[in-house]
């Protein structure tokens, strides 16, 4: 099942509609394994959509989406796609972790159960050997003392974190990452960016939507612009910072350059 | 613009203590309602309403004591079925099936739109005339078949009757709760992996759960209340085991109130157990 030698992700001539609003205007895109893509654009412009979209909880009017080779949400029937059974969608997902902007720990749960979630009831992991892989991804992501912790007895910061560690323990390829530190104020922002990059390290495909400067210019290989549903701008950090073509990517360099 | 900084050579100045300002109004409101209680049970007294001595003979009787434990019962046990036929009501109102939204809609307002006592009385004097037998066969082999009025019973009418009533009510209340969880948990629970029914019975369940425990625990207290009009087909209940004795003794205030102290019994029996389920599943 695995094609190891395939782009992790394309996404071959998306589009989706909101009533009159088009919200993904005809967008293609490869991303090889292992490459960190900032997602940049103003809000609106539909990067959470497309990251949604990648995971299937968003469908989308028309196009294809691939992850490790995989048609994701449809099967393709002629020149039909056919929405797949909810327990197919699911096994899809296992392979895509997803970081959300309000982080969405499951709140009746401590941290370690919010990690262990994925493991013990979709996996169908025993309880020991999840424990002890949530307690090694808690570590990872330096929360070990926070395990029997509630969601709110924790900081943004370190709920996220927690989140982050909940998406790595179903050890998918590929993260899609919303605005990951988009609710956190300066200082958590960075206990936050740090816990990224780490994941940056390991060899993981990453799509991070972000306004996060840090995360642009540190690590990320790759950066998109997107405007009113459209990618008008595919470049590298460097040149994306030294030569934004469009407009909208100009004004942004300059306010944030 | 100048600043003074106090030293040991220049005396400190006095805190000034603060004085909260008091209300006197309502004070005085008070005193005039507790004077009207006293009036009251002043009068009470005098008048001799009640034979404390009746109530005392009654208050633990064995037959009055039946009909507490009857009422509770019957309230806890209609609950329990009430819960279960809320939930798959709920369920089916959320699933977005047109058929299945339709039915549910339909028995909410069916069951909350009729007074209770109606359906008991149906469910006890009409259903049986309307289905005389109740006989279920399957490719020939007959599985059940009794008459209609052996089933029902007072007790079977009146459970029946209370558990459809409140499961109007339930249904309402959980699709309340499934409905206030965050749609992010689901999102979450999907890109996890989870199917519809797992993620239901795992993030949304449970925290909608969490959601509901006080206004159930309010329908509980109602529900035990409302187990009075089973009287009304003559179940053994608490309220009927009172006003049959009164109908012999003429003792009305007394037995009412050895009822109603019944009842409040039962009521806080119901408040300790939201009160535990609160404390033991807290809302977060």
């Amino acid at each position: 099942m695995s094609v190891s030698d395939g782009p992790a992700i394309r996404i071959e001539r998306v589009t989706k509609r909101r009533g009159a609003l088009t919200v993904l205007a005809d967008v293609s895109l490869e991303v090889p394994r292992g490459q960190v893509v900032a997602l940049l654009g103003p809000s609106g412009a539909g990067k959470s959509t497309l990251l949604r979209c990648i995971n299937h909880l968003d469908t989308i009017d028309s196009g294809k989406i691939f992850v490790d080779g995989d048609l994701i949400g449809y099967r393709e029937h002629g020149d039909v796609l056919h929405e797949l059974p909810d327990d197919h969608i699911s096994r899809q997902r296992q392979r895509v972790g997803m970081v959300f902007q309000n982080f969405n720990l499951f709140r009746h749960l401590t941290a370690i159960d919010n990690v262990m979630a994925g493991p013990l009831h979709v996996r169908g992991m025993a309880r020991p050997a999840a424990e002890a892989l949530a307690r090694t991804l808690l570590k990872q992501v330096g929360l070990e003392e926070k395990a029997a912790a509630f969601p709110n007895q924790l900081s943004g910061g370190q709920q996220q974190r927690v989140a982050i560690a909940r998406a790595l323990a179903m050890s998918p390829g590929v993260m899609l990452l919303d605005e990951p530190t988009s609710a956190l104020d300066p200082e958590l922002t960075q206990e936050v960016v740090a816990t990224i990059r780490s994941l940056a390290g390991q060899g993981l495909t990453l799509v991070i939507a972000t306004h996060e400067m840090a995360i642009v210019r540190d690590f990320a290989d790759r950066v998109l612009f997107m405007v009113q549903g459209e990618l008008v701008e595919d470049a590298s950090p460097e040149e994306f910072f030294r030569v934004p073509r469009h407009e909208r990517a100009r004004q942004f360099v300059a306010r944030h350059a | 613009m100048s600043i003074v900084v106090a030293n040991s050579s220049s005396a400190p100045a006095a805190v000034q203590r603060v004085v909260h300002r008091r209300h006197w109004g309502a004070w005085i409101f008070g005193v005039v309602v507790l004077l009207g209680v006293a009036a009251l049970v002043k009068a009470a007294i005098a008048a001799r309403i009640v034979d404390l001595g009746i109530v005392g003979q009654y208050i633990f009787s064995r037959q009055i004591v039946t009909g507490a434990i009857n009422s509770l019962a019957l309230g806890t046990v209609a609950l329990l079925i009430a819960v279960a036929v809320g939930l798959v009501t709920a369920l089916m109102r959320v699933s977005g099936n047109p058929i299945l939204v339709a039915f549910a809609a339909a028995y909410v307002y069916l069951f909350r739109g009729t007074p209770m006592l109606i359906q008991l009385i149906f469910w006890f004097n009409a259903f049986p005339t309307m289905f005389k037998r109740l006989h279920v066969e399957v490719w020939g082999t007959v599985l059940v078949s009794v008459p209609m009025t052996q089933l029902i019973t007072p007790y079977g009418a009146a459970l029946l009757g209370l558990s459809l009533a409140e499961g109007a009510y339930m249904s309402e209340i959980i699709r309340g709760g499934i409905l206030a969880v965050d749609a992010g948990q689901r999102d979450a629970a999907r890109s996890l992996g989870m199917s519809t029914a797992r993620l239901m019975r795992r993030i949304v369940i449970p925290q909608a759960s969490r959601i509901i425990v006080p206004a159930t625990g309010n329908q509980y207290i109602m529900l035990l209340k409302s187990t009075s009009l089973a009287s009304a087909i003559g179940y053994l209940e608490l309220l009927r085991i009172s006003t049959d004795i009164y109908a012999s003794n003429f003792r009305v205030v007394e037995l009412l109130t050895v009822a109603a102290f019944w009842y409040l019994v039962m009521t806080a029996f119901a408040t300790a157990i939201q009160t535990g389920l609160e404390q033991r599943f807290p809302h977060r």
